[in-house]
């Protein structure tokens, strides 16, 4: 308990850092912060609603510290501001339409890569050496230091322009309404395809590299070698012994996939003209809608905090040495 | 370090990567001599494919994609390197520091690490990127090295604090030399192969991240970089009146540029940790460059 306590105190202290980096930024650059930060709010916004605008943001008449406060107080009570390009929704209405898009792509997208990279993680580390592992590894390796839009790109090219297979923009068929119909529930699974494919290529090659660099660390453990001098089969070994107890460091690894799935599909959701968070970023980047954009960075710390803390939690669960320390 | 040199040499894979490398420095060095254009100019008509007078064909504005790939790679180099030589400088300094001294300098630098850690790293690189608006490359570096050290600090970190138990830097210590001297000549070149693997993973990073920032548009666009082709592409929408000359030449340099760094990372992996012992620094950079995008 004394370890969870303290891991949400630094939690919060870590929000509080990323909403402070939000607060200075503004006035700590040459020129005056208001006009930076609303200069293009003046089509949009009427006098009355850029002076809350202001307000949320903590521009009000008082000493630096008073602004600072105001501005922690709007945070904390959920407040982020209007957007300005899509006046009159607020930041949270704004981001939180974008996200149901966002988790369905990525959540999908992250348990596809999750269980193939794991799976070939561990089939690579047990067969180390072999043909099957260098060209594994290796390919796994090259794929995690390509750009995703590089991906993207060559998979939109390919299998949306050239070949026809798959649409090439949006989240459905803009002619069909939304609506719990067959119809239009296809669409939304075709369209999602190749965004899907698209990061499930991105982000297998990490769970592999992590889950057989894993795994090759337990295979030299005494209690493999134990299993195997029983007579057990080489699958039971493999997955009941070595596996079972290399996949603890990858959890880790997955909530913070789950944790920067917020931003994880930026580049492929704009590639793909996906109407997620990250399109609503670049979009919001392209207006100069610095609310949004501000407001991404808040709620994404949060998503990586919330992952973070199920971690640390589980940890306790999965790890009974935690418990008593 | 001569043992990982004379490794390196002999690694299939290292030598493949030193090729690449070799190819894409030479290319960029060596640009005025392979081409006779101006890579910001008009030079021909707008978006020809690739002939004899334009080798990788025109952009959409008629400049030279070949000049802009070879001059690019130069603007792509430099960050890479500047930003990741920033990167590890800073991460291995807060590494050695905190895992040696310990105490009141590790809890601080390690509250500021963990810190720097959980604030997602590319929504913050967009947040500044955008104040500072249309942000030239150098800064991009500059703000890549100020944002992404922790990741190598906390490996260094892990790394020093078995390191300082070992018989010769307590000899050192009996020695009375000073503390400085003993993180510099004694634990440092003891971290070579982490220090190296924190470097190309940095740099890999950096070129990823420059070129992602420029393709969102939050770069200079004045500017000839493989990341700016990729955003003039796009927004000249070259996918779709079938110009794939200009979006996938961009898309080649960069994965080519990858695969020769991650080939090296790897070949270094083997070469230092024979039995991947300690080769999980690796597989935390693979996951830090993931994370750095924000598994963009």
């Amino acid at each position: 308990m004394v370890f969870l306590l303290r891991r949400l105190c630094f939690y919060l202290a870590a929000f509080i850092a990323a909403a402070t980096i939000n607060f200075f930024l503004p006035r700590l650059l040459p020129g005056d912060p208001i006009q930076i930060m609303f200069s293009s709010a003046g089509s949009t916004l009427s006098p009355e609603n850029l002076k809350a605008l202001k307000l949320t943001f903590g521009f009000v008449d008082a000493p630096l510290w008073q602004q600072y406060l105001t501005y922690l107080g709007s945070i904390f009570t959920g407040d982020l501001g209007m957007s300005i390009k899509y006046f009159p929704l607020s930041v949270t209405s704004v981001l939180g339409r974008a996200l149901v898009w966002t988790a369905g792509l990525m959540g999908t997208a992250t348990l596809i890569s999750f269980t193939l990279g794991t799976t070939l993680g561990i089939i690579a580390a047990w067969r180390r050496g072999s043909k099957f592992d260098v060209i594994f590894s290796v390919s796994a390796i090259v794929a995690t230091s390509v750009p995703a839009m590089v991906t993207s790109l060559v998979a939109l090219y390919f299998f949306g322009f050239t070949l026809g297979w798959f649409p090439t923009g949006y989240a459905a068929d803009p002619a069909l309404d939304p609506a719990f119909s067959f119809e239009y529930i296809s669409s939304v699974i075709y369209h999602a395809v190749l965004p899907i494919i698209t990061l499930s290529i991105v982000l297998t090659g990490g769970f592999v590299v992590t889950m057989r660099n894993n795994m090759i660390n337990l295979l030299g453990e005494d209690y493999i070698t134990m299993g195997r001098a029983k007579g057990l089969s080489d699958g039971t070994v493999m997955f009941w012994y070595a596996a079972r107890n290399a996949l603890l460091p990858t959890v880790s690894g997955l909530a913070i996939a789950i944790g920067t799935v917020l931003g994880g599909s930026l580049v492929t959701e704009v590639v793909f003209n996906y109407p997620g968070l990250g399109n609503t970023l670049y979009h919001a980047i392209l207006a100069r809608d610095y609310p949004v954009i501000q407001g991404q960075l808040l709620i994404m710390t949060l998503a990586m905090l919330t992952a973070n803390f199920i971690v640390d939690v589980s940890y306790v669960l999965l790890d009974p040495r935690l418990r008593r320390a | 370090m001569k043992n990982v040199i004379l490794g390196l040499l002999r690694n299939k894979k290292a030598l493949t990567g030193l090729l690449i490398l070799a190819i894409i420095v030479i290319a960029a060095v060596a640009a005025p001599l392979l081409t006779g254009f101006d890579p910001a100019r008009r030079v021909g008509l707008p978006h020809q494919p690739p002939s004899a007078d334009h080798w990788l064909g025109t952009t959409r504005i008629g400049q030279d994609v070949f000049a802009r790939l070879i001059y690019g790679a130069r603007t792509s180099l430099a960050v890479g390197f500047g930003a990741g030589f920033i990167i590890t400088a800073v991460g291995t300094i807060m590494g050695i520091a905190a895992g040696y001294k310990g105490g009141k300098i590790d809890e601080a630098i390690s509250f500021l690490t963990n810190m720097v850690l959980v604030v997602p790293n590319l929504p913050l690189l967009l947040v500044l990127a955008s104040f500072i608006g249309q942000a030239s490359p150098v800064v991009i570096a500059v703000i890549l090295g100020g944002t992404s050290w922790a990741w190598g600090a906390r490996v260094t970190r892990a790394e020093t604090l078995s390191i300082k138990q070992k018989d010769f830097v307590k000899a050192a210590e009996m020695l009375g030399e000073p503390g400085w001297r003993i993180m510099a000549a004694e634990i440092f070149p003891n971290l070579v192969s982490i220090v190296g693997i924190n470097f190309i993973g940095s740099v890999v990073f950096a070129v990823i991240t420059e070129a992602t920032l420029e393709f969102l548009g939050l770069g200079d666009p004045q500017t000839v970089s493989w990341g700016v082709m990729l955003y003039s592409a796009q927004n000249a929408s070259a996918l779709q009146v079938g110009a794939w000359w200009d979006i996938l030449t961009p898309c080649f340099a960069l994965v080519f540029l990858g695969t020769g760094l991650s080939l090296l990372n790897f070949a270094i992996d083997e070469v230092a940790n024979p039995r991947l012992r300690t080769g999980n620094s690796l597989a935390r950079w693979v996951g830090r460059v993931r994370a750095g995008e924000g598994r963009l």
